[in-house]
């Protein structure tokens, strides 16, 4: 495999993973995802997403293919369809929205759970996004109300991040970059 | 902030805020859920009641944030969000109704103010008063001719003259002096505030005010120039108010009163329509689908239909404080939320509990809806002014039957019962016409069966057949034993005397069988005397002579030496030898 892996690096070819972005509604997935496109594939105005939407975008070293899944109550049950595909899972939080945090915990231990995730050390990013919305909680509060210390068996960071300027995405993507690289089997 | 699930509720709720010490009086008349900032995130609008004497406030709440607060000069008596224009971005106002005004606020500021017609005034009164001002009485003859005026009054006095009697009298000059050059106002107060569509059931349609007063009337304003569409009157003063439908279609206004009865107003009627008696007065009223709910004083929840037809009544656990409507279309839910003094909220839906919350503090007040951007969000307020939001999970499913009383859920499941058949219904007809003879029949078979029962049973014990004997002088019992699987059969009979003290003597066995099938090693035995109580084994052997296969019965008669009739008889079913067929 290794060999391989370095014949595709010779060749220009990059190994393609799958990525699922999950988070609430508003937490600002798409914005995040549109903005890790290089800047001529990036749109102007994002509308809040019906079902799901698939993106790619590259590293140095990688090609990711991103889910961008709607954060709508009434689409959140489609998550889980994709969790098999996933070889990764960004997690974006609206860490001005207080009153949801606990909707956000609820939907991410429901994810934990989920047999397909469960028993896999699939790496999660956390983006406490909107960091720059006044009165926005802090990461390392974010990650107590989400209770991330408990995720024994799964390699995750969280960053905050300030989707529309593009701050701190790219630390939280290095990282992915990163768990994937040294995944290989 | 806590997330930890509250018990009791089964986990169908998340905590999302809990500020227990929010300074938050008031009551579910006084709280409504509105985008107003016209960013699809709703607010919580608050008409705050503070102390009761000051500190009144008109709240708004942004996610756990207060952000936003004005004095209001008055007690709210309720609080409406509605559309009153067209104007984009939609945006509706806030109509707080306090004292006879309706104050609207636009964007959160005061907009305009709508003020009661005043009443009329007694004529009396007002000459009494003109005397005053003209010197002509004095105080003390001024309280005197007011009181008589109030006794036999048709038209009530007005707050200022009813004010003049309460006072203590070395207050009366001045009290005089102060008002008697200033014109006498009847006004009467707002009661309770609802809203109406006027001609559209679009959600964010227009939407008129209906208020109810002290004065026992219902108006409608319009929304834009705030003049009085329509006035209904109630034999008793309104207090609590649902509306629905649209003014210029088909409307309806279902309003509890203070005298413990409920009057359903319809369009083109100046008096109500149906009138509901309770049998205590009314604390909460809420509208699902067609059917009425209301929370009585007696601790009892009942449904009505909008005909006020009777449904049903349930008892509950304790008094109520609050009632709210839980409407979650997009869910399919449609129940009752219910505060109770024992620090409990109930869900119900028709009479059945579907879920209890249980909170720290008495609920005052409840709201259900979309608040922030979350759907089925439940806000609370308390007794302690604290406030309480709680999430339903996207998850939560409510079963009918989560607690049990009442009768269980199988019993309204319609069976599949076949039609009736022609049989059937003849049948029926029968037995409905002929059910006296068929009774007597009935009952002469029985009695015959019981006499041929009898006669069998005498029978048997006249000749010893039954494997007991009964006879006083020597009672016996007997069972028998087959040991072997053949051809030869071992046979036990167990004798015993059954007698409390005598022993009997000269018995002997004998048996009767079809000697071309068995040899019985003694056919004939003596049985030696038998004390009482003890069983006496007596063996022998039998032979089984068919190869057949078959077997037969061996008849036991125990007899006595000077009886010619057995004291008792067996029969033994005897089993196929097997050692026969085998070899
Ligand atoms: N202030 C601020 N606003 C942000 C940030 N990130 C996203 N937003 C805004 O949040 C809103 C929602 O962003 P989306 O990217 O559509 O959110 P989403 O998570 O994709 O939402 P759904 O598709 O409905 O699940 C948009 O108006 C964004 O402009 C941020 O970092 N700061
Ligand atoms: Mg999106």
């Amino acid at each position: 495999m290794g060999l391989f892996d370095k014949l595709v690096g010779w060749l220009g070819l990059k190994k393609e993973v799958n990525v699922l972005c999950l988070g609430l509604d508003n937490s600002g997935k798409t914005t995040i995802i549109n903005k890790l496109k290089p800047s001529n594939a990036q749109v102007q105005d994002i509308v809040p997403t019906i079902g799901f939407s698939i993106e790619k975008f590259k590293t140095s070293s990688l090609s990711f293919t991103v889910f961008d899944m709607s954060g709508q109550g009434r689409y959140r049950n489609l998550w889980e369809h994709y969790y098999k595909e996933g070889q990764a899972i960004i997690f974006v939080i609206d860490s001005a929205d207080k009153l949801r945090m606990v909707v956000a915990k609820e939907e991410l231990d429901t994810l934990l759970n989920h047999p397909d995730i469960k028993h896999r050390r699939i790496p999660i990013l956390f983006f406490a996004n909107k960091m720059d919305v006044r009165d926005a909680l802090s990461s390392v509060k974010v990650s107590q109300l989400l209770c991330l210390e408990n995720i024994k068996d799964k390699p995750w960071y969280i960053c905050a991040t300030d989707a529309i300027r593009g701050d701190g995405l790219q630390e939280g993507v290095d990282w992915l970059q990163d768990q994937i690289k040294t995944m290989k089997t | 902030m806590s997330s930890v699930d509250s018990s009791g509720d089964g986990g169908k709720w998340l905590d999302a805020h809990y500020d227990p010490v929010a300074g938050l009086y008031t009551f579910s008349s006084c709280i409504d859920l509105a985008d107003l900032s016209g960013d699809r995130e709703s607010r919580l609008v608050v008409g705050d009641l503070g102390t009761g004497s000051s500190g009144m406030k008109l709240k708004v709440y942004r996610g756990t944030a207060l952000i936003s607060e004005n004095s209001l000069l008055d007690l709210p008596a309720g609080l409406v969000a509605f559309f009153m224009d067209l104007h984009e971005p939609r945006i509706p106002a806030v109509a707080v109704a306090s004292g006879p005004c309706i104050y609207v606020y636009k964007n959160l500021r005061p907009y305009f103010k709508f003020t009661l017609p005043s009443l009329d005034i007694n004529p009396l009164e007002q000459d009494v008063w003109q005397q005053a001002r003209e010197g002509q009485i004095d105080p003390v003859m001024l309280k005197e001719m007011l009181e008589s005026i109030r006794k036999k009054a048709d038209v009530p006095l007005s707050v200022r003259s009813l004010r003049f009697l309460s006072l203590e009298s070395d207050e009366v000059d001045e009290f005089v002096q102060l008002y008697k050059q200033q014109p006498i106002r009847r006004q009467t107060v707002i009661t309770c505030i609802g809203t109406l569509k006027k001609s559209t059931a679009d959600e964010d349609g227009i939407s008129c005010l209906v208020i109810g007063t002290e004065n026992s009337d219902v108006f409608i304003l319009d929304p834009e120039a705030f003049t009085i569409l329509c006035k209904m009157s109630l034999p008793t003063v309104p207090t609590i108010m649902d509306v629905t439908g649209q003014f210029d279609v088909e409307f309806r206004i279902t309003v509890a009163c203070r005298n413990g009865s409920i009057y359903i107003l319809r369009r083109e009627s100046e008096k109500p329509k149906y009138c509901i008696e309770l049998s205590s007065h009314p604390v909460g009223l809420v509208r699902v689908g067609k059917n009425m709910v209301v929370g009585c004083t007696d601790e009892s929840l009942q449904g009505f239909t909008q005909k006020g037809k009777k449904l049903w009544k349930i008892i509950l656990p304790a008094p109520v404080t609050t009632m709210a409507a839980m409407d979650l279309p997009t869910r399919g839910l449609q129940a009752v939320l219910v505060g109770l003094a024992n620090c409990q909220v109930h869900l119900y839906r028709d009479k059945n509990l579907l879920s209890t919350i249980k909170t720290p503090d008495t609920v005052t007040s409840i709201c259900f809806g979309r608040y922030g951007r979350e759907d089925g969000t439940l806000i609370m307020t308390t007794k302690g002014g604290g406030l309480m939001v709680k999430i339903l999970k996207r998850t939560a499913v409510f079963d009918d039957m989560d607690s049990t009383p009442g009768p269980p859920l199988a019993q309204s499941v319609r069976l599949n019962v076949p039609k009736k058949t022609k049989l059937y219904v003849d049948q029926t007809l029968r037995e409905r016409e002929n059910g006296l003879a068929m009774h007597r029949a009935f009952h002469m078979d029985l009695s015959r069966t019981r006499v041929a029962a009898a006669r069998a049973y005498v029978k048997a014990l006249e000749s010893s057949l039954t494997p007991m004997s009964s006879s006083l002088s020597k009672p016996l019992k007997m069972n028998a034993v087959v040991q072997g699987l053949g051809p030869s059969f071992k046979l036990t009979l167990n004798i015993q005397n059954t007698a409390s003290c005598r022993p009997i003597m000269n018995l002997a066995i004998n048996f009767l069988y079809d000697d071309n099938l068995y040899r019985i090693r003694n056919p004939y035995m003596k049985i030696p005397l038998l004390v009482p109580g003890l069983i006496y084994p007596v063996e022998t052997f039998v032979e089984c002579t068919s190869d057949k296969g078959i077997s037969d019965i061996i008849k036991v008669f125990v007899l006595h030496e000077e009886k010619s009739s057995p004291l008792l008889t067996a029969h033994i079913n005897m089993p196929v030898s097997e050692g026969l067929v085998l070899s």
